[in-house]
């Protein structure tokens, strides 16, 4: 109890001390508010983003990805031909496992495509599409016409800027062209139900999406390249994939993020640059707290030399400046931790759009992720170093000769 | 109570080595009041800091209550002037930031004195320099003597062994100063601690059991003859 009353106390005194010079105290709390704020709003805005591409490359993917080890070490000399069989029996027994949602297949093959006068490469991929698109929700956008539908056959949907190079509109026909898996060359003729887009447009120049079935007739197989896994939440990929795994030891499972390249990219990328903005920033308040404790410790050498004569050991008066810092810092990180809640409350009240990224077509909302665990560590962090630095300046000047402090003018 | 033997400082200021103290001996006794007075650089403050363990002597002997204090290191030192030791300065040196309770309250928190004691023998020693009205004032809103009495305070409130003084009336006016000497007799002596003074000021000199004359870092002249008044107080 009086430990703590004497801890209030110092608190006290540290914080009357904070308020001597009040401009420079405030200059100091609003660098470090600046600073604690751009840490957490790039940190959110960070978090925000790996949150989003993690949840698209899982609704793009499944949470986990199953298949031949094969096909995710090997090129295929032909289509499917580290395809999956009796697929159809592993998607029942997936099914049955409560943490499954829908296991999509999918056959996955290039080829030509052609409208008769003009032939191009294509990207294709054999999908089930009522399930495809119930699981995945609106992934593509829809451009013209409609989208599949598992009733379909021989219909496809091409992404807009392939359908454009063809010119093909929904209902005109085409023919796609592959090797089956024998390595002869089969083509079959389509109808284009939609164009989408995927808001990449280097894939819009080469995306077709067709029925599963459309595809292996195609190929002349009834294999499928994989089937996707998706779970009802992100947090059971691990364990789900320890149950697949069980089940079928000799197919290889991979998980979402292990599929996603682009994602471990951009984490990579912004884990770098933000992790140097924080280190910046934290330089920059350490730089402005010790400034600002110098001058107050100078200014104070007498006092320190008259508590120091009183009987206060150097270390109780290094732990009220240390305390003074906590004040400083502590105030600043608080008032950085409430402008950033309020940047963040209202990029939901008035959206802000962002430009598209790089190789994309379509902007995205700017939105800042609320993370307690990036509060705390900000909050920590500010405190912890505002109160480092201010210690670091006071150790000197408390051990200085008490007649030299005393004589200070 | 306090002993000097043999007692010898230098300073360096640059190339040159001055003097300050050569061969000083001195003792003062429990509730003795005894003033150092003697021209700029004769050694006064330096004596001081000596006593007051600010400082350390470069040879001869400091003894405190019987305890020899030289070869003390920092924190046995800095805990000594904790339970023993008062100061009154020339220029108050009080802390701005804190009440004038808070100021004299310092010493007994920095003791670890139990907070409810605290506040009793806070109280009572503001009752005693007639400040308690003032309690929750700031140092700033206060008068020169108002200041003084509550270093005095301040320096008395731990009922120190030794109350070292450097001109504690050197800021005052005349008739300030007079109360605040009151102060510092009736106080010190009913709680029987001892008095180091440096002081140039006549009346103080006057009122104290005795008077050494410092120059060139030596005693000067034979100990003044103790007053009568202030034998009896002491033996009282």
């Amino acid at each position: 109890m009086n430990t703590h009353l004497a801890l209030l106390r110092w608190l006290r005194f540290a914080a009357a001390n904070a308020l001597r010079n009040r401009r420079r105290s405030a200059v100091t709390a609003g660098i470090t508010a600046l600073g604690t704020a751009a840490i957490l709003l790039a940190g959110g805005f960070a978090i925000y983003t790996y949150q989003a591409l993690a949840e698209s490359s899982a609704r793009t993917t499944g949470h986990l990805v199953m298949a031949k080890p094969e096909q995710f070490t090997r090129d295929e000399d032909v289509p499917l031909q580290h395809g999956l069989s009796g697929w159809a029996d592993m998607r029942r027994k997936l099914l049955a496992d409560d943490a499954v949602r829908q296991v999509l297949p999918r056959v996955e093959f290039s080829g030509l495509v052609s409208n008769g006068d003009k032939s191009t490469v294509m990207v294709a991929a054999g999908i089930d599409p009522d399930a495809e698109f119930a699981i995945k929700g609106p992934f593509l956008a829809l451009r013209d016409g409609r989208v599949l539908t598992s009733a379909d056959r021989q219909q496809v949907m091409l992404g807009e800027a392939l359908a454009r190079s063809l010119k093909a509109a929904p209902g005109s026909s085409l023919t796609l062209l592959a090797s089956t898996t024998d390595g002869a060359l089969n083509a079959i003729d389509v109808t284009i139900a939609g164009t989408v887009s995927t808001g990449v447009p280097e894939l819009d120049k080469r995306l077709v999406y067709t029925d599963l079935a459309s595809a292996q007739k195609l190929l002349a197989s009834d294999r499928v390249s994989s089937l996707g896994v998706f779970l009802d939440r992100m947090a059971a990929t691990a364990a789900a994939r320890e149950r697949v795994q069980a089940v079928w030891p000799a197919l290889a499972v991979q998980t979402w993020d292990e599929q996603a390249v682009f994602y471990r990219s951009v984490k990579a990328l912004y884990n770098r640059i933000f992790g140097a903005l924080g280190v910046i920033i934290g330089v920059i308040v350490v730089f402005v707290v010790t400034n600002a404790m110098a001058m107050a410790v100078i200014e104070r050498t007498r006092e320190i030399g008259t508590l120091r004569a009183l009987g206060t050991l150097p270390a109780q008066l290094v732990r009220s400046f240390a305390l003074e810092g906590f004040v400083l810092g502590g105030g600043g990180a608080l008032l950085g931790v409430l402008l950033a809640l309020a940047v963040t409350g209202a990029l939901l009240v008035f959206p802000v759009q962002m430009p598209p990224p790089p190789g994309r077509s379509a902007g995205y909302p700017l939105q800042i992720a609320f993370d307690g665990t990036l509060y705390l560590a900000t909050l920590a962090a500010m405190l912890g170093l505002a109160t480092a630095a201010s210690a670091w300046v006071a150790r000197r000047t408390v051990r200085k000769p008490i007649v030299d402090a005393l004589a200070h003018t | 109570m306090l002993r000097l033997r043999g007692v010898h400082k230098t300073y360096r200021l640059g190339q040159h080595v001055v003097p300050a103290l050569q061969g000083v001996d001195l003792e003062l006794h429990e509730g003795e009041m005894l003033a150092l007075t003697g021209p700029s650089g004769s050694g006064k403050s330096t004596i001081l800091n000596l006593a007051g363990l600010v400082d350390r002597a470069d040879a001869g002997e400091v003894t405190l209550r019987g305890r020899e204090v030289t070869s003390l290191d920092e924190t046995a030192a800095t805990l000594l002037r904790r339970d023993a030791i008062g100061f009154v300065f020339q220029g108050f040196n009080l802390v701005p930031v804190m009440t004038v309770a808070e100021n004299v309250d310092y010493p007994l928190f920095i003791a670890g004195v139990a907070p409810a004691e605290r506040r009793a023998r806070v109280a009572a020693m503001l009752a005693a320099v007639g400040l308690d009205a003032h309690a929750e004032h700031r140092p700033d809103a206060l008068s020169g003597g108002q200041r003084q009495r509550v270093a005095i305070a301040r320096a008395l409130v731990k009922q120190p062994a030794l109350v070292i003084a450097d001109e504690p009336t050197a800021n005052l006016d005349s008739a300030t100063a007079d109360q605040v000497l009151e102060l510092m007799r009736a106080q010190g002596h009913a709680r029987r601690a001892a008095f180091l003074i440096a002081t140039h000021d006549e009346r103080l000199l006057a009122r104290c059991d005795r008077v050494l004359r410092l120059r060139d870092g030596r005693i000067a002249a034979a100990p003044s003859a103790v007053r009568p008044a202030a034998t009896e107080e002491v033996s009282a």
